[in-house]
Formats: C-alpha cells, structure tokens, sequence
C-alpha cells in the first residue's frame, strides 16, 4: 500500500523532471516553479501540523529568515547562491531551535500564537534594521535562467519531500512524533522525551523552508518584508495542509497544488478584489475543518488502511 | 522624567483593556478548551459596531455599549454550537481543528471587514473626548482625559461582575466546574452545550463592547485584529494559563511596557520587548509569573 503510493510519487517526481523540456512559455515555468515552492512549504509545515500536532502560525518567519540570510550573504558578504542558499536553512534551524526550545513545552493552542508572535517580531526586526533595506526590502544579483531556478526549487522541495518520506512514514521517528501527538503523557511514560522529539521536528520543518526561502529570494530577485514574512505565507500553507489532508505526506501536496492553482487563476482574472482572496481563504479553512476533517486526501477511497484507523 | 506619571497612567489604561480582553479569552479556553483565534476580530467587528451606530445615531457610544453586548452576545450564543460541532465531532485531533478553525473565521471577518469597512483607520467621537483632568501631587502632574477615565472604570466594573458571576451563582459554579472537569461536571447536572454558548456568547459582547472603548480612547480600523489577539495570548501566558486571579497583573505590567516604549523608546520594537519578556518567562517559568497556571 504504502510502497505503490511511494512508487506514484516516484513516478510523479519524474513527470516533473520533464517539465521544462514541454513547457517552453517563461511565464508557466515560473507558475510550475511557484507551485513546487508552496508543495515545498506545504509539505514542511505538515511535519509539525499533522505529525506533532503544532500550529506553526511563524512559518513565514522561518522562510523569511531564509531568504534574507541568503539576500544578506550573497549582496553584502559577496557569498554564492548554493552556500548562502544553505546558511539561510542552517539560519532559520537555529531559529526553530531557539524559539522551540520554550515555546514547544505550551499546549498547541498556546504554541500558535507564540509562533506568530514570532513571525511578527522578526518582521518588525527586519523592518528596522539597515543591514535588511528595512521596509525597502533587498534586490538580489538576477539570474535569468527560469530552468535552473525550476530545478533547484525541485531539487529542494523533492529531496525534503523523500527524506521526510523516510523519516516519518519508514523510520522510527515518524511513530515517535505521533505517539507524542497522542498523548504526551503517555509517551513519556513509554520512554520518549516528547520536548526533545518536538524540537526535532520544528527544526525539521524549519530547515528545508529556510532554503526554499533562499532559493525564492535569489530566483524573484527583490524581497522585502511583506512579500517573505507577512502572514500570507503561513496562511496559505495552512490552507493547503488543511484542505489536502492533514497529518500525510501527500495531502498537503494534493492542496498545494489544488490551492495554487485556484490563486494562478484567482490572481489572473480577479486581482481587482484582492481581499476577496482573504475570504476565500479563511472561508476554505473553516469549510474543509467543517466538512472535510481529513482533507480532499480523505474524499479518495482507502483500501485497508481505513480499517485500522483509529 | 516629567513624561513618567503621564506612562504610568496610560499603562494602566491599556493594562485595564487587556485585563477584560485576556478574562473572555481564558474563560473560553476554561470552558470550552478552545483559543479562540477570533478574539481580535470580534473586537474589531464591535468597534465598527460602535462607529456606525454612532455615525447614525449621534448618541453618546459610552451608551450604546449595552446594546453592543446585547446584539454580539446573542451573535456568540448562536454562533458557539458550530464551534462546538467542530471540537466534537471524529476528528483526529479535535484541538487542533478547533483552533484551525477559529483562525479561518479570523481571516474571513478580517477580509469582510476590509472590504465593507474600507482600509482606513477610524475613531469614535464620545464627548467624554474632550474633557480631562489634571492630577497633581508629589512634585508630579499628569493630565487623564475622561474618556480614558471611562474606560478604566468600565473595565473594573466589568472585572467585578464577572467575578460575582463565576464566584456568587450558580451559573458561575457550572462554568468553574466544566473548567475542572468536563466530564465531571456533566455529571452533576451541568448542561455543556447551554453553558459553553452562553459563556461564549458572553465573552463575545465583551469583547465587542471592549471593541468600542478601544475605538473611543485610540483608533479602529479593519487590520486592527490580530494584535489585540496576541496581547490577549501574552496576558494569559504571562498569568499562567487558566490562573484568573494573575490576569490583573500581567495586564498591568504588558500595559505600561507598552506604554513606556511608545513613550521613550521606539514604538517598533514593542512587540518584539513583549516577545523577549514572554520567551523570558517561558524559559525561567513555564508556569506564568506565579507559577500557578497549568
């Protein structure tokens, strides 16, 4: 079961490879490239939503961290893009560890908000800060390769997403995390030390978002603070875990493109009524908690897993 | 230092504002078991509330409050069994969903309300605005306008009522109990379904009425939300979660931080001293100030 699913991923992976040798439209191939970013985000902020039981309301601030680390090594330290591209995900795993260290020990409720508390303050860093450009934002040296920008976002988005494959629905660690998701109290007492795995977590969830921020600020060349850390960001993957599945590898990349693919089309045709796309958000949240509590994932029919679901 | 006094009292303003907000937000919690993600919006949506009807009307806001409970109140009674639904039915982590939940609301009113009320930030007119008085003593002098004044003893006065409800009726001892334990509580007769809307529905008017007053001494607009959200969040994590009694002095104490920085320092980085006190506290005590929350 799992394997045929882990084969349909495999074989979707290669389908992407092929993309940039079909679509030969710049524009699309910044829309493809777009949508692997969000299955990216999408997919890191379900590793502590569905499988720790977190809201990580500061998800933005993490992919924030990413990309101005990256923007700030590559314009003012005259870094490369790859190692810049990397201390932006070491920056922003060192973030997770830092605020998770406390914030992690509140009830998930409690833990939500603290995080967008944090994703708040550091825009508000980054905005008084000279070294950022402040409310200016940062240009970044342009590359005009479209392809190279649609693997590399690939790259990073398919490598988390079979590592996380790895780790959470093969190794160990997976049942670990859901079991203090669970019932902390219960895995305590069976020996596992539910802080510690938390914060693995965050850091797992943190890590990859900052690199993908880094990725996102040298391919859109400019960032400021509202396009990387504003609220849309964390929003917007929340919609897409939620409405494709929460607590699974491939929900939240089923909702990522679904979602995405209503905001290409929304932003195309309507972008006139700009807070309309702020309703919609907020009604398809709600919606799919009320109607859809295992996402568009679990409309689909299950074969022998549904019966020893508890 | 001549600006000290003028802080404090602005401080304990803003304190007294938190205080009501962060009541209704544990309360909830208490009883229902859910953070609602809602709390700045309800806010918001009242004090729009109190702009129009003012606009309309030309009375005195300060009056209309009652009626602004009124009409949120029923709007949270009737609203509450959705939330409920949510939180009981077979969900995998029904907690979780809840708070999904109420966040999704949030950015629904949020987007409603910026495009029915526009971008624009507004103000109340109350003509307590125009008066004030002028305290001297001690080689101090402050001036406290009336209608800041007003608002301090709305919020006392709706501290003390909601201290005689939960202590001194019955409806009081039910919602305490659900608090404790739900199961329990049910029981003995305590009807949660009826006591969840009506807290709910409570701490949605006053919330909303809170709205109004925060439109009179400062200013309201659409976006005005989500910061109310995460002070109330501070004040109770800073009291200790579900320790009621600590909510008065962790309002008092985020208030003239507030204050102090709007008044000395940059009011940038105001958020970012509350998030350092609040990481502070965690680390130190992850219990709230007195080490008396769960």
């Amino acid at each position: 079961m799992r394997d045929r699913r882990l084969a349909g991923c495999v074989l979707a992976f290669a389908a992407t490879l092929l993309v940039p040798a079909v679509v030969h439209d710049t524009f699309l191939l910044r829309v493809f490239t777009e949508a692997v970013m969000w299955i990216g985000l999408a997919v890191t902020f379900d590793v502590l939503a569905g499988y720790a039981g977190y809201l990580n309301f500061g998800h933005s601030a993490f992919f924030g961290i990413g990309a101005y680390t990256t923007a700030i090594l590559m314009v003012r330290a005259g870094w490369h893009f790859a190692p810049a591209a990397a201390a932006g995900g070491a920056a922003a795993g060192l973030g997770a560890l830092v605020a998770g260290f406390p914030t992690l020990r509140l009830k998930g409720a409690y833990f939500a908000i603290a995080t967008w508390a944090l994703a708040r303050a550091i825009q508000q860093i980054v905005l008084m800060m000279d070294i950022t450009g402040g409310p200016d934002g940062m240009r970044l040296p342009a590359l005009l390769s479209p392809r190279f920008f649609y693997y590399v976002m690939l790259g990073v988005a398919s490598v988390t997403f079979f590592a996380y494959w790895f780790l959470l629905e093969r190794a160990p660690f997976g049942l670990k995390l859901k079991a203090v998701r669970e019932d902390e109290q219960g895995a305590k007492a069976l020996g596992l030390n539910p802080t510690k795995l938390k914060i693995q977590a965050f850091i797992l969830s943190a890590v990859p978002t900052g690199i993908i921020g880094g990725v996102f600020a040298y391919w859109v060349t400019f960032i400021d603070p509202a396009s990387t850390l504003g609220d849309l960001v964390s929003d917007q993957a929340l919609v897409m875990v939620v409405f494709g599945g929460m607590g699974t590898l491939i929900g939240p990349v089923i909702g990522a493109v679904l979602i995405f693919a209503f905001k290409t089309l929304f932003w195309a045709y309507l972008s006139d009524y700009e807070v309309l796309y702020l309703i919609i958000l907020g009604a398809v949240i709600a919606g799919s908690v009320v109607f859809l509590p295992d996402g568009v994932l679990g409309m689909l029919p299950r074969r022998k897993e549904a019966g020893n679901r508890a | 230092m001549e600006l000290l006094p003028q802080a404090l009292m602005d401080g304990i303003m803003l304190g007294a504002i938190y205080i009501i907000i962060a009541i209704g937000f544990s309360l909830v919690y208490g009883v229902m078991h859910v953070i609602d993600f809602a709390v700045g919006e309800w806010i918001m949506l009242g004090a729009f509330a109190g702009f129009y009807l003012t606009e309309w009307t030309h009375v005195e806001p300060m009056l209309l409050l009652p009626g602004v409970f009124v009409v949120f109140a029923a709007a949270g009674y009737l609203f509450q069994p959705l939330i409920h639904r949510v939180l009981s039915g077979h969900r995998g982590n029904p907690l979780l969903m809840g708070l999904v939940f109420t966040f999704g609301l949030g950015l629904m009113f949020r987007g409603l309300a910026q495009t029915f009320f526009g971008f624009y930030s507004h103000s109340i007119p109350s003509r307590f605005s125009n008066g004030s008085f002028f305290l001297q003593g001690g080689g101090f002098s402050t001036t406290v306008s009336s209608v800041r004044l007003a608002g301090l003893v709305y919020a006392l006065a709706i501290t003390g009522i909601l201290h005689y409800l939960l202590k001194h009726t019955d409806f009081g001892l039910g919602v305490r109990a659900l608090a404790q334990n739900r199961d329990a509580a049910g029981l003995m007769g305590v009807d949660n379904k009826r006591t969840s809307a009506f807290v709910y529905g409570i701490y949605v008017g006053i919330s909303a009425m809170t709205g109004v007053l925060i439109g009179m001494i400062l200013s309201l607009s659409a976006k005005m939300g989500p910061d109310f959200t995460i002070f109330a969040f501070f004040v109770v994590v800073l009291a200790g979660m579900g320790y009621l009694a600590g909510v008065p002095a962790a309002a008092f104490l985020l208030g003239i931080i507030q204050s102090f920085f709007l008044i000395y320092l940059d009011p940038g980085y105001t958020l970012l001293a509350v998030f350092a006190i609040l990481y502070t506290i965690l680390l130190v005590s992850p219990r709230g100030l007195f080490g008396k929350g769960v």
